[in-house]
């Protein structure tokens, strides 16, 4: 019975392939935006996922009195919190990216440099307490000057060559240093939320003479906060009990941070928070995940609606079919498996097709996501079980409905004439039309919300600029002549004709600051003044006129400021917002005034703020330090014939700091890269509209062709009487236009809610305009109109005496 | 056989109530081969499908073999018609996608006979029918008075008791059309009780008895001889 059912099921889909087609159309396009969306989530669900330790483990936090937080710690808390607070089984602290910069091996004739900026320092247990398998040597950084790689870097090193033993020299901010790799271990994966390409001890640190002078980074220091701290738990560990234990001792440990609070995050809610305003995660919010899993949910279920859409309207044809089974004796159960057999045969071949178009765009996806998914990340979790649920459930209730209703038919009616056939749940069909473009107006809504936003930030007045301006990186390795050697350098490349502004800081816009701190306030300053924090940037004379930024009082930096460096020289540069964040009148009056951290310092002049990152943060209150910097060189330059240009920087690069390598970036592009995320969502949105259009449209066709047949005798009578094309194209596709302006009025309050939630995340954001509405109402109503056009002008134009001959 | 006491059908629209058959009686014996006559909307279309238990009477009385059948449910009625009777349809209503062969095993089918015992009784009834040759060709690929045959194939191949004829050689030309009537004689004459709705004068005189209906009830009863 069953083969016969397959075999009639094939003939039929092929009988009506045109037909067929157009469903199965519907179908692959949901079914495969679906898997696309479903790979992403389990993608971002599955991060970190991978630790066996997993649900043992929590980042510590630092939550302010003041509602601020920070999860960057004093390295020098780690071991006492191990052995002072029970429960905690390991602590596991990262100097995550401190130890960046330029490592060299000496192969005897020559000598190999990379530059390297995923250089963290480490715990010795950091191998053991997080799974990132160690394929060669014994995994452990207990030592000083001991180092690991992982498999990619150590090939880069040293090839096929086990690389345990080997000697590094690292040249970074700490000086120059032989470690010893000790370890090789599998690269970490990429939806790790840890990334480092090599790993040194923290233990190094412990050592003042291999610390070059930078005592902030004394692994047992509790005064200065760049650490992430790790801790594993036991097993039913009662995380608030060892969040309040490890509170009490912090206030031990500092008595003036009396208003601290020790936080405790858990990795599962490290990756994704559990909502928008969780602080710390490292990705988004479930949330998030959520909207997008609904997107896909939508998506497929406006596939099957309009499978259920094109399949009742088709049931025109073939009722005459389902009343000869009937006479014939088929029960009624006999007809559903039949059809339910067809709808099984659609989904299958559907799915399959659907597969294939995942494979074959999967490397397009990847790069345009910049992220390895495959088919294979759904394997981690209820993914595949979930999908696979999903998928036959909807088959079972799409086919279902669509059987129920073809096997409905009164057998009476429709072997005689198709006149009297009224195919039920025409008014359900309606609300299936509503639903799909309902959804398809909030994806719209959300697309045109979405980009403007974007457009808003790309053309936001940033109070600086950009544009053509270069950053070349500085040098790393540290020696003796470094500061002569920055100096001509940046006196070499003034010369070039075509620079016209160069200024070297420690950071740049876009990228970050040097360090952020607390402990400065104005002299008479109110209590608590001192908790909050200022964002601190070192830059030399040139910094604010290369980047054009305003000063509105005072002056700059000059260059016998940074001659002796700010530790000497104590003078400040303020924005706007520190100026208000520290209590001083917003004018001229402020020029001369000392504030104090630790010292006095001088403020010499204050910038009008400026977006130094981007705008989904407030502007910062924010100190400048002056220093001859080397951190980044901006040029100011004519961006045409850039390779030429890029051809003379680098051989002055080069000629001053020997050994290095020389990379670059432009700011325009540091600066869009902030808005990464924003652009992906935007097209996975415009995709998902444009899916959820296209489908809905469909469904729409479906309805049309339908709505046309069943009149086709009335619109033959009315043509007798003298109606024209126009009047009866307008007949036929009033009624739907109808829905689509039902579906606008009932979507618009949800997309602005939803899009309301959405910009709430921004600093800096648009406000929605009812022309966005409009304009994807109005869109909505221009592609249903000529879907269903073309059906009534088919209609309209045919002969009339054929169709009511055919009666 | 069929015995129908005071049979009443009503068409109900908003404001009229059209009979379609009124008080109805009429006996048929098995064996017999009866035709129905009468003028457009006399009832005779109301009256086939009520005795094909396609629909129910709203009053009176149908006893099919000996059984009330006039209170059967959708169900009931469904078995009944799928075990003994046959029909066969003006306009063919064979199913375009299937083949000779399988439009004709689907009452089989529905009835739950084996594959293999399917096989057989459809080859017989097809070459019963001359059609054999034609097993695997598709109804658009035949003649009129081919696919007549294979719709009679199809009412005759579960064996049933009763055969129903709406107007069978209607959409036929007059050589097909006494073909047809043939078979059905032929039919009938190896004991099948038949009953044929028709407009034709020519096709009524194959029958035994002529039964004609006026606005739904009988006028006169002709026994040919």
């Amino acid at each position: 019975m069953f083969k016969n059912h397959l075999k009639i099921a094939f003939r039929s889909l092929w009988r009506n392939r045109a037909f067929s087609a157009i469903n199965m159309f519907g179908l692959i396009l949901g079914f495969t935006v679906f898997i696309f969306i479903a790979e992403y989530v389990a993608y971002e669900w599955n991060a970190n996922r991978f630790h066996q330790n997993f649900n043992q483990l929590s980042r510590l936090s630092f939550l302010y009195k003041t509602g601020e937080s920070n999860y960057y710690l004093p390295p020098g808390l780690g071991p006492t919190l191990k052995s002072n607070v029970p429960g905690i089984k390991q602590v596991v602290r990262i100097g995550e990216n401190v130890g960046s910069g330029v490592l060299s091996i000496n192969t005897g004739a020559s000598k190999n440099v990379f530059r390297e900026e995923r250089v963290s320092f480490v715990d010795g247990q950091f191998l053991k307490v997080f799974t990132f398998p160690v394929l060669q040597g014994n995994g452990l950084l207990n030592e000083p000057q001991t180092m690991a790689l992982s498999k990619t870097t150590a090939i880069k090193y040293f090839g096929n060559v086990n690389a345990v033993g080997k000697v590094i020299q690292v040249n970074n901010q700490f000086g120059n240093t032989d470690y010893t790799v000790t370890s090789v271990y599998q690269d970490m994966p990429q939806n790790s939320d840890i990334q480092a390409d090599v790993l040194l001890s923290y233990k190094t640190l412990e050592s003042a003479a291999l610390r070059n002078g930078n005592d902030w980074a004394d692994p047992t220091g509790l005064g200065s906060e760049y650490s992430y701290l790790y801790i594993l738990t036991n097993e039913n560990a009662n995380l608030s009990q060892i969040s309040a234990q490890a509170t009490n001792l912090w206030h031990k440990l500092k008595p003036d941070s009396k208003n601290d609070h020790v936080g405790l995050q858990p990795f599962q809610n490290l990756h994704i928070a559990p909502g928008f305003s969780y602080q710390f995660q490292t990705y988004g919010s479930l949330l998030l995940l959520i909207a997008f899993l609904s997107v896909a949910m939508l998506i497929i279920v406006i596939a099957w609606v309009n499978y259920i859409n094109l399949s009742t309207a088709q049931a025109l044809n073939r009722a005459r079919e389902v009343g000869v089974r009937k006479v014939l004796g088929a029960s009624r159960g006999q007809l559903t498996l039949q059809y339910l057999t067809e709808t099984f045969v659609l989904t299958t071949i559907s799915l399959g097709v659907a597969m294939l178009m995942v494979l074959m765009l999967q490397a397009a996806y990847n790069s345009f996501l910049e992220k390895q998914l495959s088919l294979a990340v759904l394997n981690a979790g209820w993914f595949w079980l979930g999908g696979a649920t999903l998928i036959i459930s909807g088959t079972l209730l799409a086919g279902g409905y669509v059987s129920w209703v073809l096997s409905s038919f009164n057998p009476l009616k429709t072997i005689r004439s198709k006149a009297f056939l009224k195919v039920g749940g025409l008014s359900l069909r309606r609300g299936l039309v509503v639903f799909q473009f309902v959804t398809s107006i909030i994806f719209i809504i959300a697309t045109i919300v979405l980009y403007e936003q974007l457009q808003y930030m790309q053309n936001q007045d940033l109070g600086m600029k950009v544009e053509q301006r270069l950053a070349v990186t500085g040098p790393s390795i540290i020696n003796s002549s470094q500061r002569d050697n920055s100096i001509a350098f940046e006196n070499e490349v003034r010369q070039l004709p075509f620079v016209k502004q160069l200024s070297a800081s420690n950071n740049i816009p876009g990228q970050g600051y040097n360090f952020s701190t607390a402990g400065i306030t104005k002299s008479n300053a109110n209590p608590g003044d001192d908790k909050k924090s200022y964002a601190m940037l070192i830059v030399d004379d040139q910094f604010f006129k290369t980047y054009d930024i305003n000063i509105k009082y005072g002056t700059g930096f000059t260059l016998p400021m940074l001659a002796h460096g700010w530790t000497k020289t104590k003078k400040v540069v303020l924005n706007e917002a520190a100026v208000r964040q520290l209590g001083y009148n917003d004018n001229n009056a402020i020029i001369g005034q000392k504030i104090k951290w630790n010292n006095d310092f001088e403020i010499v002049g204050v910038v009008k703020d400026y977006h130094h990152l981007g705008l989904h943060e407030q502007i910062k209150p924010m100190i400048f330090l002056p220093a001859v910097a080397d951190g980044f060189f901006t040029l100011k330059m004519e961006t045409a014939n850039m390779s030429t240009k890029m051809e003379q920087i680098r051989s002055l690069y080069q000629k001053n700091f020997p050994g290095e390598p020389f990379s670059y970036s432009f700011l325009d592009e540091v600066y869009d890269k902030q808005y990464k995320t924003e652009y992906q969502l935007g097209k996975i949105f415009i995709a998902a509209a444009f899916t959820a259009v296209l489908i809905a449209c469909m469904g729409l066709l479906g309805l049309a062709m339908f709505a046309a047949r069943r009149r086709i005798k009335e619109i033959g009578i009315r043509k007798i009487l003298g109606a024209n094309v126009f009047s009866l194209v307008n007949l036929i596709s009033a009624d739907f236009l109808k829905l689509v302006v039902v579906a606008l009025v009932v979507a618009s309050p949800i997309a602005w809610y939803i899009m309301h939630r959405w910009l709430e995340g921004f600093a800096y954001r648009i406000t929605m305009q009812w022309w966005m509405f409009a304009s994807a109402g109005l869109m909505a109503l221009f592609i249903a109109f000529a879907t269903v056009s073309i059906q009534a002008i088919k209609a309209a134009v045919s002969n009339p005496v054929k169709s009511l001959r055919s009666e | 056989m069929i015995k129908i006491t005071n049979l009443e059908k009503f068409y109900r629209t908003e404001e009229v109530e059209t009979v379609a058959l009124n008080k109805l009686n009429i006996e048929i014996n098995r064996g017999e081969f009866v035709a129905i006559m009468g003028p457009s909307g006399c009832g005779k279309s109301t009256l086939l499908n009520i005795l094909g238990l396609l629909d129910d009477p709203d009053g009176g009385s149908y006893l099919f073999n000996d059984i009330e059948v006039a209170q059967f449910n959708e169900r009931k009625r469904a078995d009944l018609r799928k075990h003994n009777i046959g029909f066969v349809f003006q306009s063919f209503n064979l199913i375009d996608e299937l083949t000779v062969f399988e439009n004709v095993e689907l009452p089989l089918i529905y009835t739950g006979v084996s594959a293999t015992e399917r096989k057989e009784r459809v080859e017989e009834v097809l070459s019963k029918m001359q059609i054999m040759h034609r097993r695997n060709h598709y109804p658009q690929q035949l003649s009129g008075g081919q696919q007549q045959r294979v719709a009679i194939a199809r009412a005759v191949v579960n064996k049933p008791k009763l055969i129903l004829a709406d107007e069978p050689t209607g959409n036929l030309d007059s050589s097909n059309g006494n073909e047809v009537m043939e078979l059905l004689t032929d039919l009938n004459e190896q004991g099948t009780t038949i009953i044929m709705v028709t407009h034709s004068e020519h096709d009524a005189r194959y029958s035994h008895r002529i039964i004609r209906l006026l606005d739904g009830h009988t006028v006169v009863e002709n026994i040919m001889m």
